[in-house]
């Protein structure tokens, strides 16, 4: 970390850093985005996304701006319009979905052979949520249904979550901000 | 001219798009659909009519309802299946004959119920609990059974008199018999008594049995709007049944059997009823009267009948899929490449598309729009039962069961398009193009009309100059004849042909005289050959060559050499003069046309 960063870090600004949150419908992305903001600005109740909705939330050293994309079939084609300006990736699966697992996979197919994503080292960090529900599939089942060990040229990580209570959310956020640092430096 | 031109053109392109044709896309499915879900063990038997889609638990999530069959040692039961599992199961009591999910009420949550048909009742469940059953009332029973049993009751008439009673009243009577007489009628002597034991206390009652079951917009056309229930029977009724009181609020009669049904409209407003028969035909139902409107005649029997937007597919047993107006105008045949098994629609209102799924023998299953086959997805066993709709919260799920039980799941991919590709033999789409045929110039404007007014005039004068050309070119012939320039002589005394060949890439040239006497029996004698050639380019070895004997029909091959002195790469003739000796003028010339020396002379 260079000296300004320390200076920047002392004085409290932080780094931003855009994200884009991306998964199919119903698998929890405004959730676990609700989870992560600071717990007064938290919504009560989570709907549907329209379009997609733009959120902020900060950690010990970065500040994130998230892209909440709509996962609904018919706004999937939005995504690709925000390849660009993404510095990193959050995917939710719903780990409790076996039947759209094929969907899920064929979305991420589609996100990973886009030519604004496909050259560049974009971190994705990956979260099987849901793992509360009772027949719900492993994170690495899940990671095996997505043929995630094809992806050679990027940092990923997988982990279980529960949105609803939070749980496995920091161990991920965690490893995003080291991820991003170091792509930095 | 110009139009002998175009169609070489538009033959040429006609070829070349068969050619295209005979090499279609190996991979079936052309990659449209992922494959969700394949259990070839689910043991669901099952078919279209007894499959469908529906939210049952108010969740925004769909599940499938399907009526099992059952298989050998299986029993039928209703099956629920949400995502990949089965969600639960009920027993049925009778084989069912069809299955609709509907909204019977206006509760909220908007949860539908199940209605299934099997014999002459319907079970209605809600939340998957029985809820209600609805039989069908009973048909009018024949007067002389009624009269027959009740002697039996009263011990007037023994099992044999009933007997011969009971077939002559099935020879003559108007009214058929119940099922009871026609399984008294079936039994061995020995069981009889036994058999009327049991069921002579019993009223007589002849029921009726559901053949097919839709639903029907009561008011609204909205999604959630309540149904009614259209049922159509074996004694050739179509009821329409209220939701809330299963009252029958209309009863309409056919001249035959319902076996497939599309029930569309609002009961309240307009709705149409198409009902394919066992007659092998199609009824169409409209709300003002009780008797079809209009009447399709098929040449042979229906096995799926499916509605798109307004017209009518039909799969026929003749492996031939047709298309209907609504006022039973036939529109298009196409040929299927295996009998059809079961059809299903596949509508996707975001999208704006309609097509037809049609379920083959040879396990594939074809998608067509009309009469355009626009992809096909091969199956690892016959499909028995296809079913398109919102199956979990995926839009579009296609559903098939198989004949081995198996149950599948694809989902369209999002990027999933279907070009229209006319498959129809016939005139290629390429000749309906128009071609880009320049303008007609003024000089050509100018030429036609002086060829249409003097046209006359220049058949003349062309047929003058041929007749000229033809004279000239005579003139050249005699003239060649008389003096010998021709390879071939034809007089009396000498008729020899001469042909000569040259070999070698040069300097040095091989020359062959081949020379025949053509005469039938008299020998040629004393003949000489010379040549004559620019001295300044060719050196030939022996000038003068002495010709032996000719016996007639033979051909005598002489030969000399002959080397090119030049190195410019010029090429001149040699002519060749075959005298007889002790005349000036040649019996005949040969030009040879010597080729040009590639070599280099010797030094």
């Amino acid at each position: 970390m260079g000296l300004f960063d320390k200076l920047a870090a002392w004085l409290g600004l932080k780094k931003e850093v855009n994200v884009l949150c991306l998964g199919l419908d119903n698998s929890g992305k405004t959730t676990i985005i609700n989870q992560l903001k600071p717990s007064n600005a938290q919504a009560q109740d989570i709907v549907p996304t329209i379009g997609f909705s733009i959120e902020k939330f900060k950690t010990s050293s970065l500040s994130f701006t998230v892209f909440d994309m709509s996962g609904q079939g018919r706004y999937r084609n939005l995504w690709e319009h925000y390849y660009k300006e993404g510095q990193a990736i959050i995917f939710v699966i719903d780990s409790a979905d076996k039947l759209r697992m094929v969907v899920a996979k064929e979305e991420l197919d589609t996100l990973l052979n886009h030519p604004d994503i496909k050259h560049r080292r974009i971190p994705i960090l990956f979260f099987a949520n849901k793992m509360d529900v009772r027949d719900a599939l492993s994170s690495v089942k899940v990671s095996q249904l997505l043929c995630l060990e094809n992806i050679k040229d990027k940092p990923w990580h997988i982990c279980a979550t529960n949105a609803l209570k939070g749980e496995g959310l920091q161990e991920g956020v965690d490893w995003l901000q080291d991820q991003i640092k170091t792509m930095k430096t | 001219m110009f139009s002998v031109y175009s169609w070489v053109l538009l033959f040429q392109i006609h070829i070349s798009q068969h050619s295209g044709r005979l090499f279609p896309d190996p991979s079936g499915d052309g990659g449209k659909w992922l494959d969700a879900h394949y259990d070839p063990v689910a043991g669901l038997y099952t078919f279209s009519s007894c499959v469908d889609l529906a939210d049952l638990s108010g969740d925004g999530e769909s599940r499938l309802v399907a009526g099992d069959l059952g298989c050998g040692a299986s029993a039928m039961k209703l099956k629920v299946y949400r995502g990949t599992a089965l969600m639960s199961e009920s027993a049925l009591l009778d084989l069912p004959s069809g299955l609709v999910a509907f909204f019977m009420d206006l509760h909220q949550p908007r949860i539908p119920a199940v209605a299934v048909a099997s014999g002459p009742c319907i079970y209605v469940y809600k939340n998957l609990r029985p809820y209600f059953k609805f039989t069908l009332p009973g048909l009018e029973v024949n007067a002389l059974e009624q009269d027959v049993w009740q002697q039996v009751r009263e011990g007037q008439i023994d099992q044999l008199t009933l007997k011969e009673m009971l077939e002559g009243i099935r020879r003559k009577a108007d009214v058929p018999l119940s099922v009871r007489s026609l399984h008294f009628l079936s039994l061995e002597t020995n069981e009889m008594d036994q058999f009327i034991q049991l069921h002579k206390q019993q009223p007589i009652r002849r029921q009726t049995v559901i053949t097919v079951i839709g639903t029907l917009k009561k008011s609204t056309a909205d999604e959630d709007g309540v149904s009614c229930l259209v049922i159509g029977t074996e004694s050739c009724d179509v009821y329409v049944l209220d939701p809330e009181a299963f009252i029958i609020l209309s009863k309409m009669s056919l001249p035959s059997v319902p076996t497939l049904m599309d029930v569309t409209g609002q009961f309240d407003v307009e709705f149409r009823i198409t009902v394919a028969c066992r007659n092998g035909n199609i009824y169409i139902l409209r709300r003002e009267s009780d008797k079809p409107k209009y009447c399709i005649e098929l040449s042979s029997h229906p096995v799926g009948l499916v509605r798109v937007a307004k017209n009518v597919v039909v799969g026929c047993t003749d492996e031939s899929l047709q298309g209907f107006t609504q006022k039973g105008k036939k529109l298009w045949r196409t040929l299927v490449p295996a009998p059809i098994t079961t059809m299903a629609s596949m509508d996707l209102p975001t999208r704006g598309f309609q097509a037809v799924l049609v379920g083959l023998a040879n396990c594939e299953v074809h998608l067509y729009r009309d009469k355009n086959l626009l992809s096909s997805i091969k199956t690892p066993d016959a499909v028995t039962s296809v079913c398109f709709g919102r199956y979990g919260r995926e839009d579009g799920a296609l559903i098939m069961t198989t004949r081995g039980g198996g149950l599948m799941v694809k989902i369209l991919k999002r990027t999933a398009t279907f070009d229209e590709r006319d498959s129809a033999p016939g005139p290629p789409p390429a000749q309906s193009v128009r071609l880009n045929v320049p303008k007609k110039t003024k000089l050509y404007v100018d030429q036609t009309l002086r060829e249409r007014e003097n046209g006359t005039a220049m058949h003349r004068a062309f047929q003058m100059d041929l007749s000229r050309m033809r004279l000239a070119a005579a003139k050249a012939y005699v003239k060649a004849l008389e003096s010998s320039m021709a390879p071939v002589s034809s007089s009396a005394a000498e008729p020899l042909k001469v042909n000569a060949v040259v070999q070698g890439l040069g300097p040095s040239f091989k020359l062959t005289l081949n020379i025949q006497n053509t005469a039938a029996a008299r020998p040629v004698l004393n003949l000489a050959v010379s040549f004559l050639y620019d001295e300044k380019l060719y050196r030939v070895r022996t000038p003068y060559l002495r010709v032996p004997l000719l016996v007639p029909g033979l051909v005598y091959p002489l030969q000399t050499f002959v080397e090119c002195t030049s190195d410019k790469g010029v090429s001149d003739i040699i002519k060749v003069f075959v005298l007889r000796e002790g005349r000036s003028a040649p019996l005949l010339t040969a030009h040879i046309n010597m080729p040009v020396s590639e070599g280099l002379p010797l030094a």
